[in-house]
């Protein structure tokens, strides 16, 4: 039986009328979950949809139940994302663990391997996209969906409980001694940040090319939200503005590719009603980049166990992880009045 | 560091050579034909230039290792006696993880001991280590 069959069965049996599923179609990038476009014909109308299925191996190691409620978290307040529609957690029809969402469509993704990705609307899409990351980071989680899945750490647990995460990751996943992020993770450990100011809803993976936008300056949709957790919004802050996802204009000071650093951090403040204290926003700014060798590591080995088959987990532990071996060593240095 | 260019080049293969599924022949497949690509571009680099970073690195790391021992122990000059015989890139991989192993070790030792100076010299080399082993991916138009 084909995907499209198994799902047409799937939504039949629960939406309990018959269903056509047309013109599926797996879409490239995200690694974390296989993602596909497809239309459902039911009752005279036409739903267009978005189906996230766990893959065989993955890039990071997630929990769709946590990428679900942070959708549901979202939706309709002030965030754009699509509408979180059915989730499955022991795969049903589709043998595998996925969910479905609603699909927004006319939208683009930027890829990281890009230069001037977003032309003429960097701009106006650096304002929209630090602006709706002041209002994840400024919403009150408490009462919505996530926190019913998400355990909530205190302030000054926030730091610890990520940095334990990904060193976990990397000695249980390294292939090959890594100097480099080991010497930045003891740094990390010796001068923790300040407690969080407020412990609130982490995206996990905010940055250029986990947003679609219409090719007209305006951002219509946030996705990609399988690492979401509660903790301090500085995580997020200092992931979206890292070197990695600046499309080669990390030199001229351009975070995403789209804005200057400070006026970005500004409209963070503005739009979250939270201060990014220099000493802290530094701090998070190292954990990044060592939490993104944490994914590159990991992708790696998952290369190697599923018989380097998926190009995009080679490409990830390979040049993704040197790019983020020289970041954290620059930093280091820079921290240490070297550079 | 992990894949190597020979991983690479035979995942390449691996993963055009399967029929894909009828929903994974259009934009997925072209995605995937890209990547692959961008992976050929980069292994070209490393082919050119991957033995030689290995042996600098190898070489810079015994260094350190071996001005150190007089005052972190014998087990450093130990680890750096040895030369790259074999310019595989197995083989030297091989030999650098074992040198990656000890440069942790010492560097730890620097800093619990308030070594600045050995701490700082190892940051520094760490720079020029990333720096060797870097890959250069052209900018690739936007759209």
């Amino acid at each position: 039986m084909s995907l499209a069959d198994q799902l047409q069965t799937y939504l039949t049996r629960i939406w309990d009328q018959p269903v056509t599923v047309r013109d599926l179609s797996r879409i490239p990038g995200g690694a974390s979950r296989e993602t596909y476009r497809f239309d459902a014909d039911v009752g005279g109308e036409t739903k267009g949809l978005i189906l996230r299925r766990d893959p065989p191996g993955s890039l990071i190691d997630t929990d769709r139940r946590l990428e679900f409620m942070a959708y549901r978290s979202f939706f309709g307040r002030g965030v754009p994302v699509p509408e979180a529609a059915a989730l499955e957690e022991q795969g049903a029809e589709l043998e595998r663990p996925f969910f479905i969402m609603g699909r927004i469509d006319g939208g683009k993704a930027a890829s990281p391997f890009t230069v001037i990705p977003y032309g003429e609307h960097a701009q106006a899409l650096g304002e929209q996209f630090f602006s709706i990351l002041g209002t994840i980071s400024g919403t009150d989680p408490t009462g919505l969906p996530i926190t019913e899945v998400a355990p909530a750490p205190l302030p000054d647990e926030c730091w610890r409980r990520e940095l334990d995460y990904w060193e976990g990751v990397i000695d249980a996943d390294e292939q090959h001694p890594q100097p480099i992020v080991r010497a930045a993770i003891r740094r990390l450990r010796r001068e923790p940040p300040a407690p969080a100011q407020a412990v609130r809803i982490v995206h996990g993976d905010y940055r250029s090319g986990n947003f679609l936008h219409d090719e007209k300056g305006q951002v219509i949709a946030i996705l990609d939200w399988e690492m979401a957790h509660l903790g301090d919004p500085l995580e997020d802050l200092g992931w979206a503005i890292d070197p990695l996802w600046a499309h080669f204009e990390a030199e001229k000071g351009r975070v995403g590719g789209m804005i200057d650093r400070a006026e970005a951090i500004a409209i963070w403040e503005r739009t979250s009603g939270l201060k990014a204290d220099p000493a802290a926003l530094a701090w998070w700014e190292l954990f990044n980049a060592v939490k993104g060798m944490g994914i590159w590591i990991s992708a790696a080995k998952e290369y190697r166990d599923g018989g380097f088959k998926d190009p995009v987990l080679g490409i990830s532990g390979w040049y993704t992880a040197r790019r983020h071996d020289q970041i954290i060593a620059r930093r280091l240095a820079q921290l240490e009045g070297l550079a | 560091m992990t894949p190597t260019v020979p991983d690479l080049l035979l995942g390449n293969f691996l993963c055009l050579i399967d029929p894909p599924p009828p929903e994974a022949m259009g934009e997925f497949m072209v995605g995937r034909v890209a990547v692959t690509g961008m992976i050929s571009l980069l292994a070209a680099q490393e082919a050119e230039r991957g033995i030689d970073a290995r042996l600098w690195e190898n070489s810079a790391i015994r260094a350190v290792l071996s001005r150190s021992a007089i005052d972190y122990g014998e087990r450093f000059r130990e680890a750096s006696r040895k030369h790259d015989e074999n310019f595989n890139l197995s083989a030297l991989d091989a030999a650098n993880a074992k040198l990656r192993r000890e440069l942790i070790t010492l560097h730890e030792m620097a800093e619990n001991k308030g070594d600045t100076k050995l701490y700082k010299e190892i940051i520094a080399l760490y720079v020029k280590m990333a720096e060797a082993r870097r890959l250069d991916l052209p900018p690739l138009p936007g759209s």
